[in-house]
């Protein structure tokens, strides 16, 4: 409701300052009235015009009035002008002749639309590369071989071949399948595209998994051709190692050029293994795992807005403030910032709602709406009087089953009393005739046989209150999605089925009752636990945004890990800007800062949750509606490769104070060297730490800044220099830093003498042993979790088997928490460096606001109620999954006024309605509302009701 | 003449995973026999037992509960 | 600031739309056109030009819950005095622009809508989903992208 979406729209100019920008918005036109259009289909079916689908990367076609997905949304058809027959060359109109709601309109124009809005928040996405015209890859030439995104498409089940993977050139299952990487990243001779794409090894890898499940047998073989494998986010590592295990083969090389295969089918590659054994093999298949480049029109987009981009093409952003762009009140997310994940892309992007909205924090909700209705007819006392509106959704419905038998048996129900036949149930002017009905024939049940309560339910319950009823006197009868289009070829079984449906749906709503929504007072204040530069940030951007907010540290000091860091990825000197930091959370009026301070007990849920806190001794309550986790992590302490024993052996963060203390002494060293995953990838903690590979480019390059001539040696295992950061190895590699890879399986081994650490490895270029003599040895020591047993238990939120804090949802809800109302950030999720803690910590900031943006929270009214049978007996307690029920013993008091001494009690804050309880209660104690025993006895028996006659007659 | 068994079942669909792809299921126009009767539940640990022996006391064929 | 649409103010304060319409086109009433039929207007200038146009005092009282079912978070009177264009574009706007409807963008809106904010989401092309919803299934879990 507070959403405008413009489709096929383009800002076209923009004036104005922070917090007040005018906007043109050119529309173009989609020559599809979307107020009539019904996505019916009948236009595309009856088009004659047939193009290439962009949305399945050309590998099928679509016809000139289409819509992109099945799914899409606005689920409404729009016309290619530069496809449609009419518009070329002026003849044809069989869309319009076809189109039975007339939404067809060939004098549709251009519009132009004037906005005012307080700030702009830029996510144009990216583009992926085009291998078009790189021959050596034969992509276009040769048909076998495919970008990832086609790949995506051919496994896809809404793709060109419906989910059974075969190969363009034959159409069948291809056995043998390659993978090329840093196909468009990484390459700075064909493509200057310096940058590390960050996504393609994990999406390569979740391919070659996915096809498994496509094709099974002995025979396939899945090849994955890599120069780094780079999976340095959570689950990632164990993500790749699952893979190998699978017997995926991991190749590190790069096969200089794809040549049509023998018999004109397949490919054919000549590539040279490690060993320098040159290999000719057949695939029947290969796949370019193509980068992510800058989108389309990022030129004119930066024009227009009049902000910078890198030298890439991206965004520019500095790492201190990682979603604001060069221009004041534009802000910018996802992958046009940098090529990232959908995980990361999300994160941004409510870290960039945070950003844009704080500037209008003063005229929150000043253009939003909340809609009214109008008071509910109470039906406790009355009869049911059923109302039956039958969908024919154009001839979605109509087309197989008989609407008119339909509404002619629906007439026969018991309790009904009306019965009306739509075309478009859905329609906005049924949905005011069905209130005029329910007024008419004082209905006060009603069922809607149409499509799928899953997308629909809500419109109808809103179309119900509208007139005065309670939204959960409905009840839909799924007969479009779980019928009509399920059975096309057996018309007349659809419709028996169907009167089942609505027969089963009157039984079910007879015994509908009104449910009232719940709704919780929000405390809206906030929590922050921990006081690194996740905690710092968000308890900042919480106060911004109004709200009270307090901050507790465990230690006598603020900053964390941030206090020993020298600068960011980008060069930006950190210490000053964190003083800076701390001071403004030390100075804000909205925030309390509580120092040597723990969390002791927790009570309450989303939007009301009272804490005890121990502050050096004293004890304070605080009430707050939703809480951000930033406990962190740290620095381990290695114990390995003689750490402890040497001072010459360090860690990174030990190397960084002394580069700070004494940087002319480590200047003068002769030869220093780093060792990668000193206690990260291994059986015991099998997660890449995700920082090191980035701090070691950053101290090498310091150290060769410092002393051009002094030897710089980088032993490591994969180089994971994602995004931008490719840009340090690079330069490290120009300044001449050594790198040498060694294996899991034959670590380097470290001796210290007395003229230095000597360090012996085997170099798998060379195929020869080395020993290098060094003045210090830098171990990339793992990064682990700091120990919060204590709040895992005080908030029963999930961690990760590494002990890393668990989001509700890896991709689409990456900083909320499972417990509704907590929120994480930093690196108590994962290992991150600063500008990725800054957008998550941001991010847990604007989801934070979204709970406690509401006085009062609403809740689903789907939730399980004792009833007079609780004896107390507890067995729904143990089953319960969300702990929402406890057992309550009663006072003498109460208990005259309930048999039993003891009952069981719900929180319906917690409560997810599953029914586990109704389904484990021996004796009807506790049931599910909107889904009783009763009414599912009552569906079952609907369902069965014209068998059992039949079975009554054969009897007689 | 003899009409071909035509089994009656009644299926258990969870709202978030079966009933979903049920839905998905008429998206994707696969077609299937019409002899299953849904009744969607909130999650197929909703089924009571007595609702399952319920349906096969009222003469059904098969029950499936899919979750 | 609120908005509103014609029919809706006509339904208020009980006149026909098309008296509203006149008003706004003849300048009596300081609305501006927002697209989607939908005007925006200074709460102010809207009271004062009720109480200009004559309705009864008793009305205007009783149009402030009006004013608020139209505008949920009303400010205090006293804090904005909005005299004219120049002077109004100084004070911030509710609203905030997202272009791309990819999973960026949408997530983005969301949360924005979510928090009190309206949202203008331009998408170039004819549907919202971005490359995301080109995708099969997502790592590390292997979720249906969709």
């Amino acid at each position: 409701m507070n959403i405008t979406l413009h489709t096929l729209s383009e800002v076209v100019a923009f004036d104005g300052q922070t917090g007040n920008f005018n906007i043109t918005i050119k529309q173009h036109p989609r020559y599809v009235d979307m107020d009539k259009c019904i996505a019916c289909g009948a236009c595309s079916e009856k088009c004659p015009k047939k193009v290439p689908d962009s949305f399945n990367m050309g590998l099928n076609s679509r016809k000139a009035v289409y819509i992109k997905y099945g799914q899409s949304i606005p689920l409404k058809y729009a016309i290619d002008p530069q496809s449609c027959i009419y518009l070329t060359r002026g003849k044809c109109r069989a869309c319009e002749k076809f189109c039975p709601t007339g939404a067809i309109n060939f004098n549709d124009t251009e519009k132009i639309v004037n906005l005012q809005v307080g700030s702009v928040i830029l996510a144009p996405g990216y583009k992926p590369f085009d291998p078009t015209g790189w021959d050596f890859y034969g992509f276009g030439k040769i048909a076998d071989v495919v970008t990832s995104l086609q790949y995506e498409r051919l496994l896809s089940a809404s793709g060109p071949c419906m989910g059974h993977l075969v190969r363009p050139s034959d159409q069948r299952e291809p056995r043998k399948i390659a993978w090329i990487q840093c196909v468009g990243s990484r390459n700075t001779n064909r493509c200057d595209n310096g940058y590390c794409s960050s996504v393609c090894c994990m999406y390569a890898i979740k391919q070659t998994l996915i096809t498994a499940e496509h094709i099974t047998g002995p025979d396939l073989q899945q090849t994955v051709f890599y120069m780094d494998m780079r999976s340095p986010g959570k689950e990632f590592e164990r993500y790749y190692e699952g893979a190998k295990a699978k017997g995926i083969r991991f190749l590190r090389c790069r096969p200089h050029s794809i040549e049509p295969g023998p018999d004109g089918g397949g490919v054919h590659m000549r590539y040279v293994t490690e060993s320098g054994q040159v290999m000719d093999e057949d695939f029947d298949m290969a796949v370019l795992s193509i980068g992510l480049e800058p989108p389309e029109g990022n030129q004119r987009l930066a024009e227009v807005f009049g902000f910078a981009l890198d030298r890439f093409g991206f965004a520019e952003t500095s790492n201190l403030t990682p979603v604001a762009s060069t221009r004041q009140g534009v802000f910018v997310t996802g992958a046009f910032q940098a090529p990232k994940a959908i995980p990361r892309s999300v994160t941004q992007a409510s870290a960039a709602a945070a950003a844009a909205s704080q500037a209008l924090q003063s005229v929150r909700n000043s253009m939003t709406r909340e809609k009214v209705y109008p008071a509910e007819t109470d039906v406790r006392d009355q009869a049911p009087r059923i109302g039956v509106f039958v969908c024919s959704c154009g001839l979605n419905i109509a087309g197989i089953i008989d609407v008119k038998a339909l509404a002619a048996f629906s007439k026969t129900l018991p309790h009904v009393v009306y019965v009306e036949n739509n075309l478009f149930t859905c329609s906005a002017d049924t949905q005011n005739q069905i209130g005029e009905r329910v007024r008419e024939h004082g209905l006060n049940r009603i069922v809607i046989a149409a499509c799928t309560p899953r997308t629909h339910e809500a419109l109808f319950q809103d179309t119900l209150q509208d007139a005065g009823l309670n939204g959960y006197l409905l009840e839909m009868a799924n007969i479009r999605n779980q019928n009509s289009w399920v059975h096309q070829h057996q018309p007349e079984k659809a419709t028996e089925k169907a009167k089942d449906q609505i027969r089963m749906a009157v039984a079910k709503v007879t015994l509908a009752e009104s449910l009232k929504r719940q709704s919780v007072t929000v405390a809206q204040q906030a929590l922050v636990i921990g006081g690194g530069v996740a905690g710092l940030s968000s308890a900042l951007g919480l106060a911004d945004q109004g709200y009270p907010t307090t901050l507790v540290e465990k230690n006598d000091r603020l900053g964390g890990n941030a206090l020993r860091i020298l600068d960011t990825a980008k060069g930006e000197a950190v210490g000053p800007w964190l003083s800076g930091l701390i001071e403004q959370v030390k100075r804000h009026p909205r925030i309390t800062v509580l120092m040597q301070a723990r969390v002791t007990h927790t009570s309450g849920s989303i939007g009301s949750f009272t804490s005890q806190i121990d502050v050096a001794g004293d004890t304070r309550s605080i009430q707050y509606g939703a809480a951000i986790l930033a406990t962190g992590a740290h620095e381990s302490v290695p114990d390995e490769y003689g750490y402890g024993s040497d001072s010459r052996i360090l860690t990174h963060l030990e190397m960084d104070d002394r580069l700070t203390a004494s940087p002319g002494k480590i200047a003068a060293a002769d030869t220093v060297a780093f060792i990668q995953c000193v206690g990260s990838r291994d059986s015991r903690r099998p997660y890449c730490s995700r920082l090191c590979c980035t701090h070691t480019m950053k101290t090498a390059i310091r150290l060769k800044t410092l002393n051009p001539d002094m030897n710089v040696f980088v032993l490591f295992r994969d180089v994971r220099t994602y995004g931008k950061r490719e840009e340090l190895y690079q330069k490290a590699r120009q300044l001449g830093v050594i790198f040498i890879r060694y294996a899991l399986e034959s670590k380097p081994d470290v001796r210290a003498a007395g003229n230095g650490i000597r360090i012996a490895c085997s170099d798998p270029v060379l195929g020869m042993p080395v020993e290098i003599t060094a003045d210090y040895l830098v171990l990339a020591s793992a990064i682990v979790p700091n120990d919060i047993q204590d709040l895992v238990e005080l908030y029963k939120c999930g961690r990760n088997e590494d002990g890393f804090l668990a989001e509700a949802h890896p991709k689409l809800r990456p900083v909320d928490m499972s417990v509704d109302g907590l929120f994480i950030c930093g690196m108590g999720n994962y290992p991150q460096p600063v500008e990725e803690t800054l957008a998550q910590s941001q991010a847990a900031v604007s989801r934070a606001c979204v709970v406690l943006n509401q006085k009062e929270m609403q809740l689903d009214a789907i939730k399980s109620v004792v009833t007079d049978k609780c004896d107390g007996c507890a067995l729904c307690v143990d089953v319960c999954p969300y702990r929402a029920i406890r057992l309550v013993e009663l006072s003498p008091e109460t208990a005259s006024s309930h048999p039993y001494a003891r009952k069981v009690e719900t929180d319906p804050a917690l409560c997810k309605g599953c029914g586990l309880c109704a389904a484990t209660c021996p004796k009807g104690g506790i049931y599910v509302q909107g889904f009783s025993l009763d009414q599912l006895h009552a569906q079952v028996a609907a369902a069965l009701a014209q068998h059992a006659n039949l079975y009554e007659v054969v009897k007689e | 003449m003899q009409t071909p068994f035509e089994p009656r079942i009644i299926g258990f669909l969870c709202n978030w995973c079966a009933y979903a792809g049920g839905d998905l299921a008429g998206v994707s126009r696969f077609q299937y026999p019409p002899n299953m009767r849904a009744v969607r539940v909130m999650c197929s640990g909703m089924v009571h037992p007595s609702l399952v022996l319920d349906a096969f006391s009222l003469g059904a064929d098969g029950v499936i509960v899919m979750g | 600031m609120m908005i509103f649409r014609i029919g809706q103010l006509a339904a208020e304060i009980g006149v026909h739309r098309n008296t509203v319409k006149n008003w706004i086109k003849s300048g009596k009433l300081a609305a501006k056109p927002t697209g989607g039929k939908r005007y925006l207007i200074a709460e102010d200038d809207l009271r004062r030009f009720l109480e200009e146009t004559g309705f009864p005092e008793t009305q205007i009282q009783a149009f402030s819950p009006v004013l608020h079912h139209l505008n949920p978070a009303k400010r205090p009177a006293s804090s904005i005095t909005l005299k004219s264009e120049a002077s109004m574009s100084h004070h911030p706007i509710g609203s905030v622009l997202v272009v791309g409807g990819g999973i960026a963008g949408i997530q983005a809106s969301l949360d924005l809508a979510n928090s009190g904010y309206f949202v203008h989401l331009v998408e170039r092309s004819a549907g919202i989903g971005g490359v995301m919803a080109q995708l099969d299934k997502t790592y590390p879990t292997n979720d249906c992208a969709m």
